[in-house]
């Protein structure tokens, strides 16, 4: 079992722990990948965020199918391992048929105690009524998170949306500083940073990337610029030898990351209105439906802004909504002159040797 | 300058190419790769040295490729073998716009433009379907010697149909052929086209009109290459030794870093 040793897993727990004892909070265990933070917070409960615990998987093959995506897998084995004893409740966001099918599974089959909640987001192409139905999804959920977190302060929860919108605003900084080269962070270390939003509550996060866009900025970096895309930015080997190769990731289109901590502001001040401006605000993305042609400009968009030579998928194997765009996207990117690389990886795998010479063949290539 | 020295350390053979100024090939040596990258690279590097009766010690460069590259003692620089097969192909054929290097454990599809220049490439994944590999674990099955795999494929009258991509699939599909006494010549057509509808599926994607040029071991089988050029539609260039293209590729570079290093 990798869990107890890993330090980010620790530190996650130690947290976690802290965060129950010190604040009185509880602590959600939250799937991926779009939900309401803000609601949440704004109760005194923490969202924890399972993308990719760090678990040899042993039991979680027994309930899936073989071609399944490790967020899925990796996930059903933190809660088959008794890892979630901290969390008070899980709350499965309908991203994807295989989140759906984990909620299933977890909810109807596992006989765990613990709450499941669930929580719908319309997807795209958006009528008039996605913006009613999204608002009324998340009263609901409020309504059912009551029963057990009791009343929702809704001073406390305009506070929290404001939060949420400063977020999301120095998030931008920090994306946008690092498209222009002058951030000063390699690419392990912007993500391991922009990760720790997976778990850390904002009173505790905002001040750490204040921190970072504080300091001078650096000297332009000399590297090359790319794009990667994909869902979260795991193995972490990929980013390294990126760093090690001279290549900056100037900008991202991973869902964990950009696609759903980025979006315009929001106009109105009312909680629920504020939610869903930034609801309909985020990148387009797979999982929301949105029309390929948006995704293909948001990423060519975005290589333009950063002057970036090429984008790199780095695939979760089996991912489907993923699996549906990405050709797609790889010839409209070719089409525009930008070089591509497809790379298929498994959570918390490392890299092979072929993953090395495809992502050295791909420097030397731009270079 | 005397010489320079381009190796490719594969997960097979490991080959290596003396070059002397004039970008003539001096000698060469195949050496399987076994166990140990570095002796391997030592034992090619030695023996292509006398192949071409030079003493290694007086090597300009050495530029080493393949998935032993960093394990290749006194390399000057290293380079991937996608670079170096499609340098090493434009070298023979500059009609090359693209390359298909099927080796032991991968095959790569190069989209090369002028000067040899990689634009794009596409890699199989990680099993050893539509591999080199995937053809020697056959030839032993069928005990047939690798280098007639060829002959006996264009030889075959018919075509065995072999469903399975996969390798330990695909053998026991090869077992029960064998037990209903198919013809061998025809199993081997049947492996072969395996082979070349896994490699199709990424070159299709290149969507390319001019030269195609195969290096690798795998180029050496006359049987492969005549099936992908009925895919092809057209004629493939395949050089008298595609095997040591990635390492005459990679000595090419050291001989051009060290004309534009005197250059400029
Ligand atoms: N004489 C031959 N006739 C037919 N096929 C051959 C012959 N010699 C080698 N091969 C094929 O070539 C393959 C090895 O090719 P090569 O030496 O290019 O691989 P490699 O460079 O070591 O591997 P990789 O590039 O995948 O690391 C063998 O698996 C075999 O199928
Ligand atoms: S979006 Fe993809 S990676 Fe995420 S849970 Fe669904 S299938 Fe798995
Ligand atoms: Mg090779």
């Amino acid at each position: 079992m990798i869990m107890n040793g890993h330090p980010e897993a620790r530190a996650r727990r130690d947290y976690i722990l802290e965060q129950k004892r010190g604040f009185g909070r509880r602590v959600i265990g939250v799937f991926p990948a779009y939900y309401p933070r803000e609601l949440l917070l704004s109760m005194n409960i923490l969202p924890v965020e399972i993308w990719d615990p760090p678990l040899e998987s042993s039991h979680a093959n027994a309930h899936l199918q073989s071609y399944i995506c490790s967020v899925v897998k990796q996930g059903l084995e933190l809660i088959l391992q008794g890892k979630c004893r901290d969390l008070d409740a899980f709350l499965f966001p309908h991203t994807c048929d295989s989140i759906q099918n984990l909620a299933s599974i977890v909810n109807d089959y596992l006989g765990i105690e613990k709450p499941c909640y669930f929580f719908y987001h319309p997807k795209a192409p958006y009528k008039e009524s996605s913006r009613w139905y999204y608002i009324k999804q998340l009263e609901d959920l409020a309504l059912r998170l009551e029963k057990q977190f009791g009343p929702l302060n809704h001073h406390e929860f305009k506070k929290k949306v404001e939060q949420g919108e400063d977020l999301r605003r120095t998030i931008g900084e920090l994306y946008r500083r690092r498209a222009e080269g002058t951030l000063g962070l390699s690419n392990v270390e912007f993500y391991r940073i922009l990760r720790q939003v997976e778990y850390l509550h904002p009173d505790d996060f905002l001040p750490v990337l204040t921190a970072i866009l504080k300091r001078p900025p650096d000297r332009k970096s000399k590297g090359l610029a790319v794009i990667v895309s994909g869902i979260l930015p795991n193995p972490p080997e990929v980013l390294e030898h990126l760093d090690r190769l001279g290549i900056n990731v100037a900008d991202d289109d991973f869902l964990s990351c950009s696609r759903r901590l980025l979006a315009r502001p929001a106009i109105s001040t009312v909680p629920f209105e504020a939610m869903a401006d930034s609801y309909f605000g985020m990148q387009p993305c797979c999982t929301k439906g949105s029309a390929i042609e948006d995704r293909l400009k948001s990423i060519l968009d975005k290589a333009k802004s950063s002057s970036a030579k090429g984008v790199i998928f780095q695939m979760v194997k089996f991912c489907e909504p993923e699996l549906f765009d990405v050709p797609i996207l790889v010839e409209g990117l070719k089409a525009e002159g930008l070089a591509t690389l497809v790379i298929d990886t498994e959570l918390n795998q490392g890299m092979s040797g072929q993953l090395v010479t495809r992502l050295e063949a791909f420097a030397e290539m731009i270079g | 300058m005397e010489f320079v020295v381009g190796i490719d350390v594969g997960s097979l053979s490991t080959d290596a190419v003396i070059l002397g100024e004039e970008e003539n090939i001096l000698g060469y040596s195949i050496v399987g790769t076994g166990d140990s990258s570095t002796d391997a690279a030592r034992e090619a590097m030695d023996s292509a040295a006398a192949n071409a009766g030079v003493d290694m010690v007086r090597a300009s460069l050495i530029i080493s490729t393949g998935y032993g590259r960093a394990a290749v003692p006194g390399s000057g620089r290293q380079v991937t073998e996608i670079a170096c097969h499609a340098a090493g192909a434009y070298h023979f054929f500059s009609d090359t716009e693209l390359v298909i290097d099927i080796g032991g454990q991968d095959s790569k599809v190069i989209r090369v433009g002028k000067g040899g220049k990689v634009l794009d490439f596409a890699m199989n994944d990680k099993c050893a379907a539509g591999t080199g590999r995937f053809l020697e674990v056959m030839s032993a099955k069928l005990k047939i010697p690798l280098d007639q795999m060829g002959t006996f494929s264009l030889a075959a009258r018919g075509e065995a149909s072999i469903s399975s991509v996969c390798t330990v699939f695909a053998e026991s599909e090869v077992v029960s052929l064998v037990a209903r006494n198919f013809p061998k010549e025809e199993i081997v057509k049947g492996l072969h086209r395996s082979v070349v509808n896994r490699v199709w599926a990424m070159t299709r994607q290149m969507s390319v009109k001019g030269g195609v040029t195969m290096t690798g071991g795998v180029a050496k089988n006359t049987g492969v290459v005549a099936l992908m050029e009925e895919r092809l539609g057209r004629k493939i260039n395949v050089p008298a030794e595609p095997q040591i293209i990635g390492a005459l590729g990679a000595a090419l570079m050291a001989l051009r870093h060290l004309k534009g290093a005197a250059a400029g």
